[in-house]
């Protein structure tokens, strides 16, 4: 059973610049850009015992658009889960040919929402191989109208922190992930998803030195 | 990869599938210094819609198969023949459709048999027996010309050899023969240079011919 441990925060739109230094500093590799049309889909209402939802995840920043499938269980629960800062929830994912939004159709799934995610990424190992990403949220005026696409909150950013877990290590990553986002902090608190905490009131002066020196100061 | 075509057994008028003809099959190819290379299998399933009210049955797609293919041990298949459609998928995906319960995997098939090579043919002959069962329902026969991938290229040499064979096969005064049939690969988006997509619409197309002469043998 695959599983992934998740954070999420906001950010306002203008410090992305001093988180993406702060980012860089951290993870050691070069950022990578984001420009995914995400596809959320629900099955209809005659289709299955109860209903199911999955997600086409379609990465426009190759020169060939690339498919994925990806099916997010809810998460785990307990006073285990509770103790634990992160979100644990299985998470299985398959890369798909291009007809895979028609099969899904033809199966009788309906779109139920559409977001084109536009921003940057880094992916790194650190005891876990950890995924952080910062994008704007944009939403499309017609169906599939990726060009249109406006942000959904102009001014604030997405930023996501992901990595891949088993029932086995579970503890482990979302311990490497808790502590990460430690470093992160200043800038932005990540929490479990649906939880919004809100800014960081101190984010504007974090983001100040960060970007007065390049980076080169510990916050 | 290698041009490849699927042989269905066509029984002559009246008469029923035996298990002889594989015998028959299998002695016929080491006559022709066919070289016994190995096993091979590959698995076909039918999967059904999980449906709360079975009124609206048409709603959804009659026939929806899923097929692994040696070859490719790790990707899986979707053929929706209605539709014209055909996925390419990483294995995960049956882990995807098991999570999403809205479609359960009712029917599946097992090819398996005898890998071999003969001179620039890669030949394998198999049965195809039901997974819950021991009856052998058919034979199936792949043809690959190894060195060519276009279709187009390795039509007539495919043809040459299929007369050689249907009259080796002649010889031994079996109630049928294998045919061709061939496909309309371009209504499924598919080219010339043949993939396993190409293997995985024509086991399709040959499990329906299979059941509809079953279906017919009955009546």
């Amino acid at each position: 059973m695959s599983m992934e441990c998740v954070v999420q925060g906001i950010i306002e739109t203008q410090h992305v610049e001093a988180l993406e230094i702060l980012l860089q500093g951290l993870c050691g590799v070069q950022r990578e850009r984001l420009r995914v049309h995400e596809l959320c889909f629900k099955s209809g209402p005659n289709l299955g015992v109860v209903s199911s939802e999955v997600r086409l995840l379609c990465d426009l920043d190759q020169p060939e658009p690339t498919w994925t499938v990806k099916h997010v269980g809810g998460p785990m629960r307990g006073a285990g889960a509770d103790q634990i800062s992160v979100m644990v929830r299985t998470m299985i994912e398959s890369k798909v040919s291009k007809n895979a939004l028609r099969m899904f159709y033809a199966l009788g799934y309906k779109l139920d929402h559409e977001l084109l995610k536009v921003g940057f990424a880094f992916h790194f190992q650190r005891t876990a191989h950890i995924s952080v990403s910062v994008s704007s949220v944009n939403k499309m005026p017609k169906v599939h109208a990726v060009d249109e696409a406006v942000p959904v909150t102009p001014g604030m950013q997405i930023v996501d922190v992901t990595a891949p877990a088993t029932p086995e290590n579970y503890s482990e990553v979302a311990a490497a992930v808790s502590s990460f986002c430690e470093f992160l902090a200043p800038l932005v608190h990540l929490s479990k998803p649906f939880i919004s905490t809100g800014v960081v009131p101190t984010a504007a002066a974090a983001a100040a030195s960060l970007m007065s020196d390049g980076g080169g100061t510990t916050l | 990869m290698p041009v490849k075509w699927l042989l269905h057994w066509q029984p002559n008028q009246g008469s029923t599938f035996s298990s002889q003809i594989l015998n028959e099959v299998t002695q016929s190819i080491e006559s022709l210094n066919g070289v016994k290379e190995g096993t091979w299998k590959a698995t076909l399933n039918y999967y059904k819609p999980m449906l709360q009210d079975q009124a609206n049955q048409a709603e959804f797609p009659r026939e929806f198969v899923g097929i692994s293919l040696l070859e490719e041990p790790d990707k899986y298949y979707f053929v929706i023949r209605s539709q014209r459609i055909v996925v390419e998928a990483d294995s995960s995906i049956q882990m995807i459709m098991e999570s999403l319960q809205s479609y359960k995997c009712k029917l599946s098939f097992y090819f398996e048999g005898l890998e071999y090579q003969l001179g620039d043919f890669r030949l394998r002959v198999g049965k195809v027996v039901p997974t819950h069962a021991e009856t052998i329902r058919g034979v199936v026969m792949e043809v690959e010309y190894l060195p060519i991938s276009s279709m187009g290229m390795a039509k007539k040499l495919m043809e040459e050899f299929l007369e050689i064979w249907q009259e080796a096969m002649s010889k031994r005064s079996l109630p049928g023969k294998f045919v061709n049939k061939e496909l309309n690969f371009e209504k499924f988006g598919l080219g010339d240079n043949y993939t396993p997509q190409h293997t995985a619409v024509g086991y399709a197309f040959f499990m329906a011919n299979l059941m509809a002469a079953i279906q017919a043998g009955r009546g």
